[in-house]
């Protein structure tokens, strides 16, 4: 049961990876728009791809501590 | 000449790796079309090289399960295991072996060095050497040495004055530290020796040493905010009381969203070391199985991804903290009539004051 539920909480990383495929997409169009504010886009992406990553990395954590709980 | 030259480089590429022409003996061997396919084939050499040595070593030396040498593997299972560590520190040095540590624990209060805290030393060790040998004499020209050093140091610095201003000129040199820590400390898990020794283990791969890190930046961008804004002020942001002169529905929104924040501060910290530590953790076993199912090419590519997450990581990190340091320091947005928030703030705030007395007096003295 503890193998399903940390397979469970690895899936959480789902959401963050399509939220930073959003966010690199549209950062990208951005930069091609007006490469003038390049600069500016690309702090803030990298950012905001560290916020939305920290969420996934969370369920990647709880999926490591059920699976050390099983390794004993 | 020049022309002839870009010419045979060009047939050089066209034909391929397989038939590159061997170099004109009687050119000098210098011209830029033997270089290239003398490169491509000292590649394609290596590669082939690479891979015959992994399967001799994999006929020579059978890979065994974890701890039991001399056992056959009896599934992929143990393959993958062979190359994992376990999110808990290895204890090296115990002081205190009467009182074991329970196994699997991550975080424990346990008196011994372990590997990660080992490996911070030998870190810390290389960035001061560094840092100190290369600043050695100083010259207004530089030499290479601190060319180096000066490049890394107003890098940083650029990019933190884009982000918030010349203001945080000042906290720069700590946003720098951060990162020059935590990018070698992420790169030392990359390193071949590291996993095959059991002092040797990327600190940041470890979460007590994130947490750690993590509690620094906590502790420091609140004390910033206290200094920048003085206690009443920098509590006065999570305690929003001045809503109140609005109508009681606005004033309990305020408050329901300063109390939110509040709570935001306490789950900045965690997250910031979960992340650091998942990444790098995350990618060491990537690394492992990766190494452990497929023969020599394909890790190598993934180490040269995992040599840029880590670069990224590390400067996620101290810009993060940097971020924060920012917003701390940024004075509350209702700032049309300051005034009257510190003659108001007495009365209305002595709930808040009540609670951050001591905290506050502390504080202020320091101010």
């Amino acid at each position: 049961m503890e193998h399903i539920g940390a397979g469970l909480a690895a899936l959480g990383v789902i959401g963050p990876g399509i939220g930073i495929g959003i966010l690199t997409g549209a950062s990208s169009e951005a930069i091609g728009r007006n490469p003038d504010a390049g600069g500016a886009i690309r702090t803030n992406m990298i950012l905001g791809a560290a916020l939305a990553e920290g969420l996934g990395i969370l369920s990647f954590v709880l999926g490591i501590l059920l699976w050390t709980r099983i390794g004993g | 000449m020049c022309v002839e030259r870009s010419v045979s480089s060009d047939l050089g590429a066209m034909t391929g790796p397989s038939d590159a022409a061997p170099p004109p003996a009687g050119e000098g061997s210098t011209g830029p079309g033997g270089e290239r396919g003398r490169t491509r084939r000292t590649a394609i050499w290596l590669l082939g090289a690479v891979v015959v040595l992994d399967i001799v070593a994999f006929l020579v030396i059978p890979p065994f399960p974890k701890g039991e040498p001399g056992k056959p593997v009896t599934g992929i299972a143990d393959l993958i295991t062979a190359n994992l560590e376990l999110p808990a520190p290895h204890v090296v040095w115990d002081f205190a072996p009467n009182d074991p540590v329970a196994p699997g624990a991550i975080v424990f209060n346990h008196a011994s060095i372990s590997s990660p805290i080992f490996t911070t030393w030998l870190v810390m060790v290389v960035v001061l050497a560094i840092v100190f040998m290369w600043t050695r004499r100083m010259t207004m020209v530089p030499g290479s040495r601190q060319n180096i050093l000066e490049f890394a140091y107003e890098s940083l610095e650029n990019w933190a004055i884009s982000l918030g201003g010349p203001g945080v000129a000042r906290h720069v040199p700590l946003f720098a530290s951060f990162f020059l820590f935590i990018l070698l400390s992420n790169w030392s898990g990359l390193l071949p020796i590291f996993g095959r020794f059991e002092e040797l283990r990327a600190p940041t791969s470890d979460v007590n040493v994130t947490i750690g890190l993590a509690l620094v930046v906590f502790v420091y961008y609140n004390y910033q905010g206290f200094r920048a804004l003085g206690v009443r002020g920098y509590l006065g942001k999570f305690f929003v009381l001045s809503g109140f002169r609005q109508g009681l529905g606005a004033g309990l929104i305020d408050l329901f969203v300063g109390l939110i924040e509040f709570m935001l501060e306490f789950i900045k910290p965690v997250t910031l070391s979960m992340r650091l530590f998942g990444n790098i953790f995350g990618g060491e076993v990537a690394l492992g199985v990766i190494t452990a199912l497929t023969i020599a090419l394909l890790p190598a590519l993934m180490l040269s991804l995992e040599l840029l997450l880590n670069f990224v990581q590390a400067l996620i990190f101290s810009t993060l903290m940097l971020i924060y340091t920012i917003i701390a320091i940024e004075a509350p947005h209702a700032e049309e009539h300051p005034r009257d928030d510190l003659v108001e703030a007495p009365q209305a705030g002595q709930a808040a004051d009540h609670g951050a007395g001591i905290a506050g007096a502390t504080a202020g003295a320091t101010r």
